[in-house]
């Protein structure tokens, strides 16, 4: 007989390394283990809207590969310089960014465009942040692009999305890793798969001093907020945050299938415990 | 999992082993809260066998510091493995707890 046990997927924020999500659905998938709820942001809702649109794992591996290239920063956004340098004059606002979006609408419209949160056959929720005021948004109906647009929106790097009325930004704002949303929505027992951002080795340009600040931000919200769920939660929360041996940038795609390894690898240590919750 | 009580002076250490989850997290709380209720609030956890702690397990070992804490005492760790530490980082418990690499200084700790 199969568990009440309402099992959620969470996927945070991490770019290429969030394809380790997919080694963990294998592993969960040859378990025989269902998943109830899937939860995404930033880069894990890339792969969160295309499990919960039941598209096989390989085939997402694929997609992304193909999706979440250099070319999505390779384009300056002119009107930057002038908008830094002469706000009033050349009409600085939340749709400022360094680089130019186009090509990262164009990808991101080619693999999920038409499709909507109401044709995925598992429960999908996708995280931004309301760059107005702080808080944490959650996405669950009408189109997918706007909302994994807006999840992916990095601050400074691509422009805020103008959705239903609000200034949307990157979900790690509020929450790198969205487990409260799970909660929220009814979950039991909760896998969530969570990244530490990189810090930069050196900082030679506003690009790396960017990423820096970011990155220092995120990952003390991501230990902040998981120290907050895990606490709150009536059930189990079984967190993964892998360790790569090899160094995985934002733009590696070249290492999905080792990353894919990683989080297998990660979800096989916890395989045994997660059937145990399941049966009791 | 597998539970002892040793006494060193004034300071009780609850030696653990196995994991620290769902399924086990409320016979450890037993366990320690007995400790408590016997008037031994000064606690040392000795970890060195438990390897693997989930969000069960954290929530076992603040509410034993927060008991403890209240009662003029400590929960102190000792011995904490590399899977435990790294949750206990991640969910900055390593922040609000005194943890320690070996028994001894966790013990010698209190007399500090």
């Amino acid at each position: 007989m199969p568990s009440q046990k309402k099992v959620a997927l969470v996927i945070g924020s991490g770019s290429v390394k969030c394809a380790a999500a997919l080694g963990l659905k294998q592993a969960l998938d040859r378990a025989g283990i269902p998943i109830n709820m899937l939860v995404g942001c930033s880069g894990g809702s890339l792969y969160a809207a295309l499990m919960a649109l039941n598209v096989p794992t390989e085939e997402i591996a694929a997609m992304s590969a193909r999706l979440w290239t250099r070319a999505l920063t390779a384009r300056a956004n002119r009107r930057a310089l002038w908008q830094a340098l002469f706000p009033k004059l050349a009409k600085f606002d939340s749709s400022f960014s360094l680089r130019d979006d186009k090509a990262i609408n164009r990808q991101l419209q080619a693999v999920y465009g038409g499709k909507r949160f109401e044709d995925a056959s598992i429960p999908l929720y996708i995280t931004a942040t309301d760059f107005m005021t702080g808080e944490l948004v959650t996405l669950s109906r009408g189109d997918l692009l706007p909302a994994i647009r807006a999840s992916l929106a990095i601050p400074l790097i691509f422009p805020a999305v103008q959705h239903e009325g609000r200034t949307l930004v990157d979900g790690y704002l509020s929450d790198p890793l969205p487990v409260s949303v799970a909660i929220r929505e009814g979950a039991d027992i909760i896998i969530a798969i969570g990244f530490q951002a990189d810090t930069q080795s050196h900082l030679s340009s506003l690009m790396r001093y960017t990423f820096q600040f970011t990155s220092v931000v995120s990952n003390n919200l991501l230990k902040s907020n998981y120290a907050f769920t895990s606490l709150a939660h009536h059930s189990e929360v079984l967190l993964m945050v892998p360790e790569f041996e090899q160094r995985v940038r934002l733009f590696d795609t070249d290492k999905i299938p080792y990353v894919i390894q990683v989080g297998e690898r990660e979800m096989g240590k916890q395989l045994p415990y997660l059937q145990q919750l399941l049966s009791n | 999992m597998e539970m002892k009580l040793e006494m060193d002076g004034t300071v009780a250490i609850v030696i653990a082993s196995g994991s620290i989850d769902a399924l086990t997290a409320p016979e450890l709380a037993n366990f320690i809260n007995l400790q408590i209720q016997d008037g031994h609030t000064r606690l040392v956890a000795d970890l060195a066998g438990v390897d693997y702690t989930s969000s069960a397990g954290l929530r076992v070992l603040l509410g034993a510091v927060k008991e403890t804490r209240s009662k003029g005492g400590d929960l102190r760790l000792a011995n904490i493995q590399p899977d435990v530490k790294k949750v206990l980082d991640l969910s900055g418990f390593t922040s609000i707890l005194k943890h320690f690499p070996d028994r001894a200084a966790a013990i010698a700790s209190y007399n500090g």
